[in-house]
């Protein structure tokens, strides 16, 4: 009796140690979110070259975050690779935007993905930003996390400046970007703005007045995402850029002092902004969700919303009759300072540097580099092209065309926080602190306090 | 004919050893999931620890402590989330306690349907975090949702977890409240359904009222039903973080500690712009929460030890 219980006692313990040796091992194939299977994208991406068939079968890993049109086209894009690469197949993960930082981290050091999307290189550390912290890209470049691409054929199909500003690190290339977008403008709803008599405006007065008008008349000025949080101060980065057209030299500014928050300038645009939450922007904007904007503003009673033009596609989706065109936010009084549209690069792709299937990575980011294709990708997605040879044939290309010589990279892609600085440090977020979305009444003393949060961490290092 | 008994089957000699074996197994797994973290959470918040692989880790000493209680306005910050974990855990215990009370009185009498009553009370424990969140959000919405409808009747509007930062942060309290009063009220239950119904009866016998037979029968017998709510909910409203993210995502004005280490250890996202892993330094701030709960859990373990004592010895 006693005997047999200690036998049974030894076989438990045994599948404890089983169990722990299951758990234990990984075939390297799995994957916390996989896509549901390819349904058709709006245009067939371009066959890529056919590989022998001897090849040994591998499933290829790749991560990618939520963008409704990119995830429907790299659905089709992995139907047509699989097709043409039978050895390989993908597995390809989804995440939230907000998500993907920590999906790479985890997967990276995990070895547990082979291609990773990833947002183009910003906010490094500058010479003058005394204590900065590297960004995440930067720390998994240093860790070794990530193949040095430098030299591959592909590269070269992508203009040297998107090389050089969102992809390399001191000299080397670990990233192919796909495109730029612009975040500073807005969608404007020409048939209402000629219903009531109005031209697109082109200064801050003749939004003020455009706003006045539209209201008077029972519809609405302004609608955006503000239940997400950060459309409500991105709709508000023209007005920054148009206040600040070098945002490069206003990050340096607030961190060597020359430029504060509550001087004159600053606080006329901390005023521009309140008026912009409080009187601008429809009432119940703060349940109305990022993803839900377009279809709202698609109601066709909104005449503006200022959002990022990576919306402009699924505007067309939600009523491909809706008359639009995209302009810059016009935040300054002079109309020659709301010429300029501001922005930043996307999505890109990186390779893990220890996957075990470095050709089949290689492969696959080569044909998603083939010209045809990436003409397809970029007409789905929306983004500003950063292949010489794409050209952007779309509803939003045509609108954005006369801005892109104006093109810059925004404050969001400069700004770094010093250690120590209080949570109203950036004042590129003001937009969304004032009521109804946070606690801030008076613009001037949010001013004063986004100048005391920002230059208690100077002082602290 | 021969009795044997547990004692007798462990007793004797190296089979005595038996117990300590079949412990092994759960002993070795809580060492692995709990205690190992645990100590490696302390180690690492000495450090600038980014967990990334590949990156070389440096000792810091005191220097994260350092930066979140004293360095800049960020202290400030981190200080206010403290502040509202305590508020948060104030109004979730006394609420979720006295409501679930509540429930568990009304539901242990023989009412029609209770146990359909129990079960829509219970069932929102069942729900994982993310579904509890999703189904307030849309409750919630300020345009059309149907809270906001009810509100309407009667002359109030809100903006709701999108507005100003104390009501949102009110609305979080609900939605906790409303996840967890099931477990508190079905404890409570399983320990009204212990008590003798002979008590009951005796005491109505004597002319006991209905408030007499709760105030000396139900209440000083529920002492251990009391207490391991009392302490559940004070850890868990201390722990909580994710309705946070999930509700309100990462705005001034709302965050608790809880949520303060998340966003620190895996980067305050806005947008796409994404600030680095500082894990080391969320680290100190895990220990600043744990600090924070091992306080308040060993004073709640003394006052329900008293109370015990005091009604069941």
């Amino acid at each position: 009796m006693n005997k047999s219980m200690f036998w049974r006692l030894g076989a438990v313990l045994l599948v404890f140690g089983l169990l722990g040796a299951a758990c234990g091992s990984d075939d390297g194939d799995s994957s916390a979110t996989t896509a549901a299977p390819a349904p058709a994208a709006t245009e067939a991406p371009a066959d890529p070259e056919p590989e022998p068939e001897t090849q040994e079968d591998v499933t290829l890993r790749v991560l990618v975050h939520q963008n409704p049109p990119m995830v429907e086209f790299m659905e089709a894009f992995n139907e047509s690779f699989e097709a043409s690469h039978p050895h390989i197949t993908i597995d390809l993960s989804v995440v939230e935007a907000g998500d993907l930082s920590i999906a790479t981290q985890t997967r990276l050091s995990a070895g547990d993905i082979d291609v990773v999307g990833i947002f183009g290189f910003s906010n490094a550390a500058q010479a003058y930003m005394s204590g900065a912290v590297p960004p995440n890209w930067q720390t998994l470049i240093e860790a070794g996390l990530l193949m040095d691409i430098t030299g591959q054929p592909f590269v070269d199909n992508y203009d040297e400046a998107t090389i050089a500003d969102a992809g390399s690190f001191e000299g080397k290339v670990y990233s192919i970007n796909l495109g730029r977008v612009s975040y500073s403008g807005m969608f404007v709803n020409k048939d209402l703005l000629a219903a009531n008599g109005l031209d697109v405006p082109t200064t801050w007065g003749e939004l003020v007045t455009a706003c006045e008008v539209v209201k008077a008349a029972g519809n609405e000025c302004m609608t955006v995402g503000g239940a997400d949080g950060w459309p409500v101060f991105v709709g508000a980065y023209g007005l920054l850029g148009a206040m600040y057209p070098d945002q490069e030299a206003l990050v340096e500014g607030l961190w060597t002092g020359d430029i504060t928050w509550d001087n004159d300038q600053s606080v006329e645009m901390f005023r521009r902004m309140q008026i912009y939450t409080s009187d601008m922007l429809e009432a119940g904007v703060t349940g109305l969700s990022h993803d839900a904007g377009p279809p709202r503003y698609a109601a066709g009673d909104v005449a503006f919303m200022p959002t990022g033009v990576w919306q402009a596609p699924a505007l067309e989706s939600a009523e491909p009759d809706f008359d639009w065109t995209y302009v810059p936010f016009p935040g300054s009084d002079n109309a020659e300072d709301n010429q300029y549209l501001f922005g930043k690069y996307d999505q890109g792709w990186a390779i893990a540097a220890d996957t075990p299937h470095p050709e089949a990575a290689l492969a696959y980011l080569e044909a998603f580099s083939a010209p045809d294709n990436y003409q397809a990708f970029a007409n789905a997605v929306g983004f500003i092209p950063t292949q010489p040879t794409a050209v952007l044939d779309t509803h939003l290309g045509r609108e954005v065309a006369p801005f892109l010589a104006n093109y810059r990279v925004g404050f969001e892609q400069y700004w770094v926080a010093p250690a120590g600085a209080g949570q109203w440090a950036n004042g590129s977020h003001a937009a969304a602190w004032f009521d109804p979305f946070n606690e801030w009444t008076d613009h001037v003393a949010l001013a004063a306090q986004a100048q005391a949060d920002l230059q208690a961490g100077l002082d602290a290092n | 004919m021969k009795i044997v008994t547990r004692d007798y089957l462990f007793a004797r000699g190296w089979k005595s050893a038996a117990p300590l074996l079949l412990l092994l197994p759960g002993f070795g797994l809580y060492l692995l999931i709990a205690v190992g973290p645990s100590l490696a959470t302390a180690v690492y918040s000495f450090t600038d620890a980014t967990g990334i692989r590949g990156i070389a880790i440096n000792w810091l000493g005191f220097e994260n402590y350092d930066e979140f209680l004293f360095r800049g306005n960020a202290s400030r910050d981190n200080i206010a989330a403290l502040q509202r974990t305590l508020i948060f855990c104030f109004f979730v215990t006394t609420i979720q306690f006295c409501l679930g009370l509540l429930l568990a009185v009304l539901l242990n009498n023989r009412l029609r349907g209770r146990t359909i009553f129990r079960t829509i009370f219970f069932m929102p424990v069942i729900l994982g975090v993310a579904i509890q969140g999703l189904i307030w959000k849309l409750f919630l919405l300020p345009r059309g949702g149907p809270v906001a409808e009810v509100f309407s009747w009667i002359g109030w509007s809100s903006e709701f977890l999108g507005g100003q930062p104390r009501q949102a942060f009110a609305w979080v309290i609900v939605v906790q409240i409303w996840a967890n009063v099931g477990i508190t009220m079905v404890i409570f239950l399983a320990g009204m359904q212990t008590i003798p119904e002979s008590l009951y009866e005796a005491a109505r016998i004597d002319g006991a009222s209905g408030w007499q037979l709760f105030r000396n029968v139900t209440w000083p017998l529920l002492t251990p039903a009391v207490n391991t709510n009392f302490l559940l909910n004070i850890v868990g409203s201390l722990q909580a973080w994710q309705l946070f993210l999930v509700l309100i995502g990462y705005r001034p004005g709302t965050q608790v500690l809880g949520y303060l280490v998340f966003a620190e250890g895996f980067g305050q996202t806005s947008g796409s712009v994404v600030s680095a892993f500082r894990q080391g330094y969320a680290a100190a701030a895990s220990i600043a929460l744990f600090m924070l709960v091992l306080i308040i859990a060993l004073a709640a373990n003394a006052f329900v030890s008293r109370r015990e004592k005091k009604y069941l010895s």
